[in-house]
């Protein structure tokens, strides 16, 4: 069967500056795999090129079976693959159930609306109280809950996440790696961006290493379970 | 007292006609972070083609308005693509877009001016007669103005919070990446913005078209004017771009009254400054 998510050899950047070099990854069906590494070596890079925000210089990337290399970001998010950015303000100025309503924009996904916006608010109850709420004025993890919540209006049928714990305490990290293994649960496959390893561990099948804006290793956690040796793996090659 | 009257209602139909016009400047502000100075063009040529269907070709003001409505959108869409667009991301394109809308300006006035000549032209009045607001008369024409500002303010205001594509301008105005992330076209919502915006400034032109004469150069004061409104309200929300519309039109009328039409120009650029030198953000502007 083919892959999910295929990306072989991509490389790009921002303008004359190269940030990603030759990348290959891949993503099977029911699959959840995480990518980790130090910052600014690429990571969230990828996940803009992968959705279209950036245009690659070399390489392709196939979503199930589809050429979407050249796609623009609205047909890749139509087509299912949809990223949850990094938790800033999305639409400081607009109201959280206006956003996420308004996040159900592509053709495939509004129909869904209603029940998305269901699930949604089951998943993230604290998003319901704050509904009337001016976007800019929530915490930092109701800010990432509202990003993920709007990545589920759009009806994803691939979700990538982009450091969903960014600046989160461990008790909003484990309040949201819970929703997080909800959304999985329900057969969305991940894509998940983190620095926090032990995170990632709980919620992926397999990681890949990034860095300097390469693929340096392909840990599968059938081969290599032990967290230990991940974290070695890790701050080995970071310091390495 | 009566002066002071049909002074009040001559600030009114003047407050209108500014709000139409400052509320097309900031949708398109508030969605791509542009300052259109083509606008009063725009609304130049929506009262001539208003004027050559109206007028030339015999088929009627309502036809007039409509054509003139539509073209002002379309040329809108065509100088965002070409003269807005091709900037998008680059790091002085505030300053970059200043020129190329000021050079679509030049080149509508000098197209205008090359099409229709320099006689002066105007178009019939919607209805004729007159109206008597609180014992001051003003023309059933400016009465229309007045009655539809708010209306199509009211309008615009309701698309921009209820509809699905009035919103994704205000998220594309607010973040562009992450609207793009929830599959917004931010190109086509900066095309909508633009060609909103132009159909606003060429029914505002096809409507003055009746009152004022049309030439070339017509755009040019409503423009100005648009701007001081627009600095005085703060850019960015549209209920206080039009108050602010309205504000200044009393003002203005009332500064005519008080100290002549020669200095009231002068008299509302320093009010201008004096509002940018204590309130950057306009009177009613909150954050900048």
């Amino acid at each position: 069967m083919d892959p999910i998510l295929e990306i072989s050899g991509v490389s790009a950047g921002y303008g004359p500056i190269t940030v990603i070099r030759d990348m290959s990854l891949h993503l099977d069906a029911g699959e959840r795999i995480g990518l980790f590494g130090p910052n600014g070596h690429g990571k969230t890079t990828l996940l803009k090129t992968v959705s279209g925000l950036i245009r690659p210089s070399a390489g392709t990337i196939s979503f199930n079976g589809t050429d979407i290399t050249t796609l623009r970001p609205p047909e890749i998010v139509n087509a299912g693959l949809v990223q949850s950015p990094q938790g800033n303000v999305l639409f400081g100025d607009m109201r959280v159930l206006e956003i996420l309503e308004l996040a159900a924009f592509t053709r495939r996904a509004r129909p869904h609306r209603a029940d998305n916006l269901r699930t949604v608010l089951d998943l993230f109850p604290r998003l319901g109280e704050r509904s009337g709420q001016l976007a800019r004025t929530l915490s930092g993890g109701e800010r990432q809950m509202l990003s993920i919540g709007c990545a589920l209006m759009c009806a994803p049928t691939l979700l990538m996440l982009d450091e969903p714990t960014l600046g989160l305490s461990p008790r909003l990290k484990e309040e949201l790696s819970a929703a997080i293994g909800r959304i999985s649960q329900t057969g969305v496959p991940l894509v998940i961006v983190e620095q926090d390893i032990e995170f990632l561990m709980a919620l992926t099948d397999r990681l890949y290493l990034i860095e300097h804006g390469e693929v340096v290793r392909e840990i599968d956690r059938a081969s290599t379970p032990d967290h230990d040796e991940v974290m070695q793996l890790y701050f080995g090659e970071a310091m390495g | 007292m009566e002066t002071l009257l049909a002074t009040l209602v001559s600030g009114l139909v003047l407050g209108s006609l500014y709000a139409l016009m400052a509320s097309g400047l900031s949708v398109v502000w508030t969605t791509l972070g542009v300052f259109n100075f083509a606008h009063g063009a725009l609304m130049m040529i929506g009262a001539f083609i208003a004027w050559t269907i109206s007028e030339a070709l015999g088929l009627g003001l309502i036809a007039g308005i409509a054509g003139g409505t539509a073209a002002a959108a379309v040329i809108g869409i065509v100088i965002e693509r070409f003269l807005v667009r091709p900037f998008y991301g680059s790091r002085a394109m505030l300053l970059i877009t200043v020129m190329t809308t000021l050079a679509a300006m030049i080149i509508l006035e000098k197209g205008a001016l090359m099409i229709w000549g320099a006689r002066l032209k105007q178009l019939p009045r919607l209805v004729e007669g007159e109206v008597s607001i609180l014992g001051a008369t003003i023309s059933a024409h400016e009465a229309i103005l007045v009655a539809l500002a708010p209306l199509l303010l009211i309008a615009i205001w309701q698309f921009t919070v209820r509809s699905a594509t009035g919103r994704s301008l205000r998220a594309v105005g607010q973040n562009q990446e992450s609207a793009a992330l929830i599959g917004i076209d931010v190109p086509v919502a900066f095309a909508i913005a633009f060609g909103l915006s132009a159909a606003l400034a060429g029914l505002t032109g096809t409507l003055l078209g009746s009152i004022r004469f049309i030439t070339p150069t017509m755009g040019v004061e409503p423009l100005v004017k648009a701007m001081i409104v627009v600095i005085f309200g703060g850019l960015g929300s549209l209920g206080a771009t039009a108050g602010a519309a309205y504000v200044i039109g009393f003002i203005e009328a009332l500064l005519i009254l008080w100290i002549g039409l020669y200095w009231t120009p002068f008299a509302l650029f320093l009010l201008m400054i004096v509002v940018l030198v204590f309130r950057p953000n306009g009177i009613f502007g909150g954050r900048g």
